[in-house]
């Protein structure tokens, strides 16, 4: 198992701290724990983000290699997830904002949920990907805030230190972020 | 633009009880809820193993990481590429790490050096077209010596800036996605923008 | 004689002589129904003392580019718009007439990356008498990695008084980005910068081995 040298006595989850003071101690495999704790949600943030599960895992591995190497400058490893998720969420602006016209867009893009051979899942999938095109029509800016705030789970403060923008600039682009997916989804109603 | 009340916004910020909602703010709160539900559902696929074996690769020596370098998708140019502030730069100007196959060509005070890189599997042949060649084709060609798909050229140019695209078996034009500074060119893409600078500093 | 030779053969007899230069090198790199539009244009922008030469250049791109005629023409007739706001912003920032032709095409050039003319006017008058190419590139390069406007102009601004001139304006853009990669917030990456004025390193110098691989840029055959 990654990192199963990290574990105490108890078996209890080592904190990210704890994790981090290994890792910065040579012990380059309690990575793993890193990637295990929050690779999902980087995942889930990017693809979101992008609109390309490729294109975001490509981001969130690029992220994840550049947090290692510079594990050392997280000032704070108590707050690793927020630090982890600016990473990402810089690296995904770096490919939206190097993204050509032949690109591939959302919708050609496959969609996440996996199709089975049920009305219900197809249902499901159909909604989807009504609510991602809805989703692409917002500005990166709102499109990231809505994800960190209502898919993320992120309070405003941790949303402050991922994006580095102040708390009522946060809060005002999400107002807009839901009022924008709205108008959206109605239209695709 | 949808309204959204503000004791709407409010209550989905956590900030007041949901008990008084109107049933039009309850439902823009349902499709709002509806929504993140279905887009926090996670993706298959890890990444994993792939930053595993990052991690896992030992520290090459700075030989080693220059000619990785050269040869990775990192940069276009000298003046415009992500990541030469690394620690090695400094070192870099005094160490060839791969033998002069000539004199090279001899630079004047106004002349610099780009270096081109693409990576295009399956292609045929691979073009830089930009004002440097008067927007001509057939000035700027990469080659892929080895076959792997990554398509390379070093170019002499004049020092200042420049805009240019690749194009790709002839008829695909395909903004460079390491230049990491583009410029809308007024027909629907973008041009990369490259600086050179004088090499004779 | 041919259409096209005729209609060149007429507008050549009623064009100016350095908008005939242009003409002539339009010829046979622009599909023909895009020639005299385009050819007006240029005769205008001559008239006002504006360089055709990115005009000419836009049109060859367009050409190569295979874009309709239209489409061309619509482009170039942006670009000259961009230069017309470009030389009124360097004048407006008390440059003497008649403006530098390189500076408006590079004020022009900034426009076009999307900057806008407050931005730009805020930085020539920042910078009196300095060539404002690289500088408005590099306050271009921070606002399209979301720095805040002001704040990148400010940041060259001070690069500039810390002694810093030229290419070196995108050294700083680029160790601004670099520090936001590395997981700062736009605001300290830009004060970490800003503490290191004027030592912000330089990239390096290729490698021998890389300038001696570099080929010169042949004259390439005219595609149909």
């Amino acid at each position: 198992m990654i990192g199963a040298g990290v574990l105490s006595a108890t078996d209890r989850e080592p904190t990210d701290g704890e994790v981090v003071a290994q890792i910065l101690a040579g012990d380059a495999e309690a990575f793993g724990i890193v990637i295990r704790r929050y690779e999902a949600g980087l995942l889930r943030y990017a693809t979101r983000m992008l609109g390309h599960p490729d294109a975001a895992a490509d981001a969130v591995a690029e992220g994840l290699v550049r947090a290692y190497r510079h594990l050392a400058t997280c000032r704070d490893p108590g707050r690793l997830k927020s630090w982890l998720y600016r990473i990402v969420g810089n690296r995904c602006r770096s490919h939206l904002a190097r993204r050509s016209t032949s690109d591939l867009s959302l919708d050609d893009a496959p969609p996440l949920a996996d199709p089975q051979d049920s009305e219900a899942a197809a249902e499901r999938a159909e909604q989807l990907a009504q609510v991602e095109r809805a989703l692409d029509r917002l500005s990166p800016e709102k499109r990231e805030a809505f994800l960190l705030k209502h898919v993320e789970g992120m309070s405003y403060e941790e949303m402050a230190a991922v994006t580095g923008e102040r708390i009522p600039t946060l809060k005002m682009r999400v107002h807009r972020a839901r009022a924008a997916l709205l108008e959206a989804l109605k239209e695709y109603e | 633009m949808m309204h959204i009340d503000p004791q709407l916004q409010r209550v989905l910020d956590g900030e007041l009880p949901s008990d008084d909602l109107t049933p039009l703010q309850r439902e823009q709160s349902a499709a709002l809820q509806r929504a993140a539900r279905l887009l926090a559902e996670a993706p298959a696929g890890s990444v994993a193993a792939r930053v595993m074996a990052e991690v896992r690769r030992p520290p090459l020596r700075l030989g080693q990481r220059v000619a990785q370098w050269l040869t990775e998708r990192h940069a276009v140019t000298f003046a415009v590429r992500p990541i030469w502030s690394l620690a090695l730069a400094a070192a870099l100007a005094a160490i060839a790490v791969i033998p002069a196959r000539g004199p090279g060509p001899v630079l004047g005070e106004q002349e610099g050096i780009a270096q081109f890189v693409g990576r295009f599997p399956g292609a045929r042949s691979v073009e830089v077209v930009g004002s440097f060649t008067d927007w001509r084709p057939g000035a700027v060609v990469l080659r892929d010596d080895d076959h792997d798909g990554i398509w390379r050229a070093t170019v002499v140019l004049p020092v200042g800036e420049h805009e240019y695209m690749f194009v790709v078996d002839g008829e695909r034009w395909v903004s460079d996605p390491l230049a990491g500074r583009y410029v809308a060119d007024g027909f629907g893409r973008e041009n990369a923008l490259l600086f050179v600078r004088p090499l004779a500093r | 004689m041919t259409a096209r030779r005729l209609v060149a053969f007429l507008l050549a007899a009623t064009t100016p002589l350095a908008a005939q230069s242009g003409f002539a090198r339009l010829a046979g790199r622009v599909p023909p129904p895009a020639l005299s539009a385009i050819d007006s244009i240029l005769v205008a922008a001559h008239r006002e003392g504006l360089p055709t030469e990115p005009l000419i250049e836009k049109a060859f791109e367009g050409g190569a580019k295979g874009v309709a005629p239209d489409k061309i023409v619509l482009a170039v007739s942006t670009s000259a718009g961009q230069l017309r706001v470009a030389r009124a912003l360097l004048r407006g920032a008390g440059e003497s007439q008649p403006t530098d032709p390189a500076e408006v095409t590079a004020v022009a050039a900034a426009l076009a990356r999307g900057l806008s003319p407050e931005l730009v006017g805020q930085l020539t008058a920042a910078l009196p008498g300095e060539p404002t190419g690289p500088a408005l590139h590099a306050v271009a390069d921070l606002v399209g990695h979301r720095f805040a406007e002001d704040s990148s102009v400010a940041l060259i601004v001070a690069a500039a008084q810390s002694g810093l001139r030229g290419l070196r304006f995108l050294d700083v853009a680029a160790a601004a980005v670099q520090e936001l990669q590395r997981g700062r917030s736009h605001a300290t990456a830009l004060a970490h910068v800003r503490s290191l004025l004027p030592n912000v390193p330089p990239p390096p110098r290729p490698a021998p081995a890389t300038v001696s691989r570099a080929r010169r840029v042949q004259p390439g055959p005219d595609r149909p």
